[in-house]
Parts: structure tokens; sequence; C-alpha cells
């Protein structure tokens, strides 16, 4: 498909992450959730859903629900620029779509060099880090794709935890 | 066994496509013989063959337990067959009996179907199988035949014993791990018992004390009886007993030696003095499948995933067609002979279609006849009287559909009978007749297909089940503001359970919350209609199919919706805005030819932006669903289309997107997506 800037390869993807801009944070998902990575393109909105679930897109006949980063993380909303990406993630056997600023490379995260978000001073917000990395000068902060979700998909699965 | 010879696999899937059709037929059978009661001699021969059948094919697929069921099964219809007379004898225990066959050899199936060999052991069923047998053949009650219980001690058994002269002795062995060797020991007991004229046995009454087992594996089982006839007769029938693995004559007298003629025993494949297994033998036999009436129609069974292919790539074929008849780049170009083409393939695919559909519907017959099983079990076990009466079961319905309403039907027959349907003294009591009804109605309504599960029984009452919902903390408004049918509701909560007790079969308080899941997994819904004393009706709503809908594709801003052409009555246009009235609380309506019907804006419904907010600018659709119409407010229509509905991603299934009115979603052939209208759904929740 034409509109894929980045095509994952399926090698070893474990301890390498997706580098990924919201406004000037730089934020990192797993290698191991991310299917592909897409332009933006067309969303069919869906109605009554919360304000960050912006729709569903096709995917080569597949349809995929999308969320905005931004907006999940409590940011102002801003237009969708060519730059702007749709990052097709995996969870619980489904495909969602992160819509974020922009995507930035892959790189590999060593273990060692992952330090656990605070556990105080929250401000009665969610937190979705599973930690945060520096690499070469710039703070990565990682997150994790089941917190993140949890909220989606708490009462899809009412047993599963 | 645990596993299974990869040669054999693919054999696999069509024994259990076949055992499981024959056992369907099978429980049919013995459901029309025991309301009749009677089995007709058609009826005993289909039921041999079969269990004939199940026998063969399990043996050579090296499930023994199944085929020595089977077999034990056969032996007594092999002895009805030939003497129909003695039926009466066992009539009901018999039908026990092969229902309790029938549903053992359901669960192993299931079992290998899901990848599990582990055999379960049918040989208690078998034993009581063989008493049966047994009985008929000796038209004796089992109980009486053993001699008077001496209670004994072996060793005065055996004391006794000695001191008889003209006593045969035969010492014999069963199987290795055929278990159940008490039970086995009677059962042989019970067959030798009419060929003979005294019969003592080491150790005596071997049915009493399962703890008996380990004595006879390490010893044998003993036998010492006077024969009527000959010896040899005797012989015989040990020799054909199932699970005999070998046995010795002890010989303390000049008996006649015994002759070597292992002739054709009662039933079926002689099994050798020392035959390694029951099946052994039967496995050489080539079942009969021929035996089935030569009239029956040519039929092939296809893997169903095949046909959800099929389907889908006719999903596909049918976008693409629409892709190419109106493709953009054809715009304003006259093409007269391309329409024509254009049109020669859609009536094509429209045929291709169809086709297509109707090879995965089934009528709902089958479902509906899995019920009068489920019906019969329930009354025994509870000590009612219902009856099941079934209606439009010729209706047609989507494999799909039709395989996930089979267990709410099942579920929902259970709840009737279990609390809905009184006992007889209570019915009585109340001036209805002793025998409840558990009504079955399925008929086609437009695209859908509405199926009513009812019956007779106390209804609901809505004041127990507020209680209810209220301990279980389920109330999500003021008690007051519930209306009754959103009291009925309550019961498909996740959690609820109206009976207090909880039963074998129904109260665990899933039921009705996962019959409503199931129901609503393939695109339905459940409405719930209830009288005091006069009985409850479940009408259950499912579309006629998944795949495909005739759709009018229309606009409002950006988002595009498709509205099943079968719901559509009309579209026009308003020139005056006169014709829009006002309800006294501001809702819009609008009258036509004399009757007045609520305006839905779709727009505010659904909270889109669009420019067209006027209605003359926009267009009317007047809508129908289930009997309530309505007119939709929308920006324009862009014409009908033939989509292939999609379900919405899991993701959002806590959003209840259906009970707003959007049924699923479809692609449309430039690659957009339209969200599809359920109009029933979408009135109600205006």
């Amino acid at each position: 498909m034409d509109d894929n800037v980045y095509q994952v390869e399926t090698d070893d993807l474990s301890g390498r992450f997706l580098l990924f801009y919201i406004g000037e944070t730089t934020y990192s998902l797993p290698l191991t959730h991310v299917i592909e990575i897409i332009n933006i393109q067309h969303i069919t909105k869906i109605p009554n859903v919360p304000y960050y679930v912006k729709g569903i897109v096709n995917l080569r006949g597949k349809v995929v629900p999308v969320s905005d980063v931004r907006l999940k993380f409590n940011q102002p909303e801003r237009p969708y620029d060519d730059k702007t990406c749709i990052v097709v993630v995996l969870i619980s056997d489904m495909n969602v779509g992160l819509i974020v600023d922009s995507v930035a490379e892959v790189v590999s995260i060593e273990r060692t060099n992952m330090a656990p978000p605070p556990t105080a001073g929250h401000r009665g917000g969610e937190s979705y880090l599973d930690s945060v990395s520096q690499l070469n000068g710039k703070v990565i902060l990682n997150i994790d794709c089941d917190k993140f979700f949890q909220s989606d998909l708490a009462e899809l699965f009412p047993d599963s935890d | 066994m645990t596993t299974i010879d990869p040669g054999m696999e693919a054999l696999l899937e069509t024994f259990v496509y076949e055992s499981n059709t024959m056992l369907e037929q099978l429980d049919e059978i013995m459901l029309e013989s025991e309301r009749a009661q009677n089995i007709s001699h058609e009826n005993i021969d289909s039921i041999f063959r079969i269990m004939h059948t199940v026998k063969g094919s399990a043996a050579m697929m090296g499930f023994n337990g199944i085929s020595g069921l089977a077999h034990s099964v056969e032996d007594i219809f092999f002895i009805i067959r030939e003497t129909p007379e003695k039926l009466g004898i066992v009539f009901n225990a018999l039908f026990d009996l092969v229902f309790q066959t029938s549903d053992f050899l359901k669960r192993e199936i299931e079992k290998i179907q899901n990848g599990d060999f582990e055999e379960s052991d049918p040989g208690a069923l078998v034993a009581l199988l063989h008493q049966q047998a047994a009985i008929m053949k000796g038209e004796e009650a089992p109980a009486e035949s053993p001699i008077p219980a001496t209670a004994g001690a072996a060793a005065a058994a055996e004391k006794t014993v000695e001191g008889a002269e003209d006593f045969h002795k035969v010492r014999v062995y069963f199987e290795d791990d055929c278990q159940m060797e008490n039970m086995r020991a009677f059962m042989l007991l019970n067959q030798i018992s009419h060929c003979c004229d005294a019969i003592e046995s080491v150790p005596a009454n071997p049915e009493a004390d399962s703890s008996l087992c380990a004595d006879i594996i390490r010893d044998g089982f003993l036998i010492l009886f006077k024969p009527t006839e000959t010896f040899d007769d005797v012989i015989k029938i040990i020799e054909s007993s199932l699970n005999v693995k070998s046995y010795e004559v002890i010989r303390d007298e000049a008996a006649p030696p015994a002759k070597e003629s292992a002739g054709p025993a009662a039933a079926g494949p002689g099994e050798a003095k020392t035959g390694t297994a029951p099946s052994g033998g039967s496995g050489g036999q080539t079942p009969s499948p021929g035996g089935k009436s030569g009239s029956i129609q040519s039929l092939i069974s296809v893997n169903q995933v095949k046909l959800d292919q099929l389907m889908d790539l006719v999903g596909e074929l049918v976008t693409a067609e629409s892709i190419v008849a109106s493709n953009p780049d054809l715009k304003g170009l006259k093409l007269d002979n391309f329409h024509k083409s254009t049109r020669e393939m859609r009536k094509l695919t429209d045929e291709l279609q169809d086709v297509v559909m109707s090879i995965r519907m089934v009528p709902l017959t089958a479902t509906f006849q899995k019920m009068n099983r489920i019906v019969r079990d329930m009354c025994k076990k509870l000590d009612k009287k219902v009856e099941l009466v079934t209606y439009g079961g010729e209706t047609e319905v989507d494999k799909t559909i039709n395989d996930s309403i089979a267990d709410p039907f099942m579920h929902m027959i259970r709840n009737a009978i279990d609390h809905a349907i009184e006992s007889p003294e209570e019915r009585r009591a109340l001036g209805k007749p002793e025998i409840g009804t558990v009504t079955l109605n399925a008929r086609n309504a437009g695209g859908e297909i509405l199926i009513d599960v009812a019956d007779d029984g106390r209804g609901l009452d809505p004041e127990v089940l507020l209680n209810k919902a209220r301990n279980n903390g389920l109330l999500i408004k003021p008690e007051s503001e519930y209306t009754e049918k959103e009291i009925y509701q309550l019961i498909m909560m996740p959690g609820f359970s109206t009976n207090t007790e909880v039963t074998e079969y129904s109260g665990r308080g899933v039921g009705m919350d996962v019959v409503r899941k199931n129901v609503e997994k393939v695109g339905g819904s459940i409405s719930i209609h209830s009288a005091r004393n006069e009985g409850t009706t479940f009408t259950i709503k499912i579309p006629l199919t998944l795949a495909i809908v005739d759709g009018m594709n229309i606009s409002v801003g950006s988002t595009v919706f498709t509205l099943p052409i079968t719901s559509i009555k009309q579209s026009f246009k308003i020139s005056d805005a006169k014709q829009v009235l006002y309800n006294t609380d501001g809702a819009e309506m609008i009258l036509l030819r004399g009757d007045c019907y609520p305006i839905i804006r779709l727009h505010d419904l659904f909270g889109i932006d669009t420019e067209k907010q006027d209605m003359m600018e926009g267009i009317m659709i007047q809508v129908e669903s289930a009997n309530t119409i309505a007119v939709l407010f929308a920006d324009e229509l862009l014409g009908e289309y033939q989509v292939v509905v999609k379900p919405f991603p899991t993701f959002f299934n806590k959003y209840s997107l259906k009970e707003q009115g959007l049924s699923g979603c479809s692609i449309l052939g430039d690659g957009s997506i339209s969200l599809i209208l359920d109009v029933g759904n979408l009135m109600s929740a205006q």
C-alpha cells in the first residue's frame, strides 16, 4: 500500500521501541505491539463514544477503530497535517489505530535504562507510563500499552481480571 | 488413546459430522416413538442401522468406547427386530437408556471434536444395556435371576459348590482394564441364567460390592452352573459376551468336551475366544452407510469455513462490481454499451449472491427438534407436564445464525419449564390445563425473522423482579421510573437470577444474560411480553442473513449512513415549512396522508455537524420497522447500493452502538466507511 510510511519487520522485536511525538514530547511504544504505520486518512465518526475515540478507518478492507493519543493525554486538539500518522497496534487480539503527531524512529532501549515513573504526585488522572528512559540526551516516555487501553478494554472483558 | 493417526485426521471430520447427524436422527426417532408409545418396524430398522454405522465407523477410527456402546444398543435392537413383541417388557427403561447412550456418544464426539481423545468409560451404560438385553432374552427380571442371596463369604460358597456333583465349572477372565468387572460378571450371570437350571458363582452376588473387582481381576470369576440344555449353549454365550478375555473349563468330572463352534452368536461379529476387544471384530466389518434409503438426494457436506470464504469473496465481488460500475473516471462519458454490460454483470452477481446465500440457509426444524429432547428430559426430572409446540420450523436462516441461536433457545426453554411453568397440581388449582405448553413460533417479517418462545406459565412479576434487581444492585435509576418493559429487560442483566434456588438446569444467573449476548452477536434483539398467570413470550428478532444488505446510502454532514431498503417506505422533500408540526414538548412531527409521524433528525441524534439544518434543504425518509413508522431527516440521498455488512470492531462493544440504531458498518466502493442504520433500534433510541 502506497501510503505506508513504514512497514515493520517481524524479526526480533523485543527491547525495540517506536518513538513518536506528541507536541515536543517523545513517547515510545513497544514494537511488539505495533502492526504498521499509515498516513492519516478519512475517519468515519462514530457517535456517542469518548471524545478521544475518533472513529473507524478502512485498513485494506478491515475496519479499525482509531484513538487520538493527544486527546487521550488531555492535550489540546490540533488539526491533522501530512506528518500526522496512525500507528496500528495489536491489543487483546484487536487492531486499534493511534493518531500521533508524527513518528520518529525505532530504537533499542535496555531494560536497565528504564526508570519507573513516580508513584506519587498524580493529579487524579490515569498514568499510562511504563517507565522513563534517556537516550542520546533525549527523554523518552515509554508507554505501557495495556495500561493505555485499560479503560477501553475494562468492560469488554469483564472476566479477565 | 490420546493421539490419533495423522492419516485419520481427514476422516475424523467426516466421522464427527456423520455421527452427529446420525445421533440427532436417533433422538428424533426415539422421541417420536416414545410419544407413540411404540417403535415402528421401520424405525427399529433405522435405529439398528444408525447404531451399526456409528459402531463401524467408531471402530475404524479406533474409538473403542463408542463402538462398544453402539454395539450394545445394536444388540438390543437386534433382539427387538427379531422379536418385536418383547419390546413391551423393557419399553420405558429402554428409552431412558438409549437417550443416555445418545448423550454419552454426543459428549464423546464433542470431546473428539475438541481434540481430546481421552475416552470415557461407557461400562456402566453397557452393563445396563446388557441387562435389558438379558431381560428381553430371558424375560426374567434381573434382580430375581441370581440365586437367593447367600450373602456368602467366598469360602462358604465354595464349600456348598464343591458338594454339587453335576455342576459345570467355568472360570472367566475379563479383559485387562475393562473396569467394573463385578458388573460385567453380573451381566454374564444374567446372560447365561436362562439356559441354566441353577447357577452359583464365586464370588456370589458380584454386583453388590464393587470391591470384588480386584478379586475378579486376580482370580477370575468362577461360575458353576447346571445347563438346561447343553453345556455348549452356555459356553457360546460366554464366548460372545463382551469383554471376556478368556475362560477355562474346570473339569473335575467328565463333561462333554467343548466343541470349537464359535457360531454366530445372537448378535454381530463373532468375538473370538480370546478376542482383544469387542470392536476388534467389528473393525473389519464394513459399515453400511449404503443402508440409508436410496431416495435421499445426493448431498455433499462442505466445511463451513469454505462457505464463509465463498461468502466473503462474493461480498468483495459485489463491492468491486460497484466500484467498476460507478467509477469516477467514467463520469460524464456516454457509455451505453458499457452500462448494458455492467447491468448484465450486476444481474449475475446478484444471482450468484442469492445462490451462495441459499447454500448457507438451513431450516430451523433441526434446532426446534433438538428442543423436544430438552423438554422431555426436564419434564422427567422436574415432574412437570409440558408439551412443546412448534410452528414455522421450515423458516430458513443463515447457518451461522442457526448455530448461535440453538443455545439461547435451550436456555429459554429450560427457564420456561423450570421457573415459569407450574407443577401439575398448581396448574389445576389455577384452572389451567394440567399440561403446560411451550411454543416456538418462527416467522418471516421483511428482512427479519421473528421467533417467539412462549410459555403459559405464571408470568413475570414486576414486583419480584424489581426487588431482586434492587438486592443485586442492578438498578440504575429511581424505581418509579422503570416502565414494565424495562423491568422485564432486567432479567437479561448479568448477575440476575429469578429463582432463589439453584437447580440443575437453570438459575445460575447467567442464563438470560448469555442468551441476550448470543442473540446480539448475530445482530438480533430480544423483547419480552408477560402477563400474570398467562405466561411469558420472548420474541427474538434476528436478521435473515448477516452478510449483504440492499441499502440506500444517505449523507449527513460528512458521515454516510446506509439505510436497509426493506425499512424504507418512501422519501420526499418538503416545500413548505408549515408541514412540520410541533408536539407540546417541542418535538417535530409531520402529517402524511392523515397520519402523524415523529421526525428524527439524524444529525441531532448522532451529534453530527451539518450545514443542512433546515428541513426544506434536506431530504425526508419515511421508515418502518415492526409497525412503527417515523420520518428521518438527512442531508441527501446518495443512491442505492449493495453493501457487505461488517460488524463494528469489538473495541466498541461497550458503547452499545446497537441500541443507538447502528447495526454495523460497511466499506463503500471508494474505500470510505458507511454506518448501517437499524431502524427499529433507531426509533426506540429516540
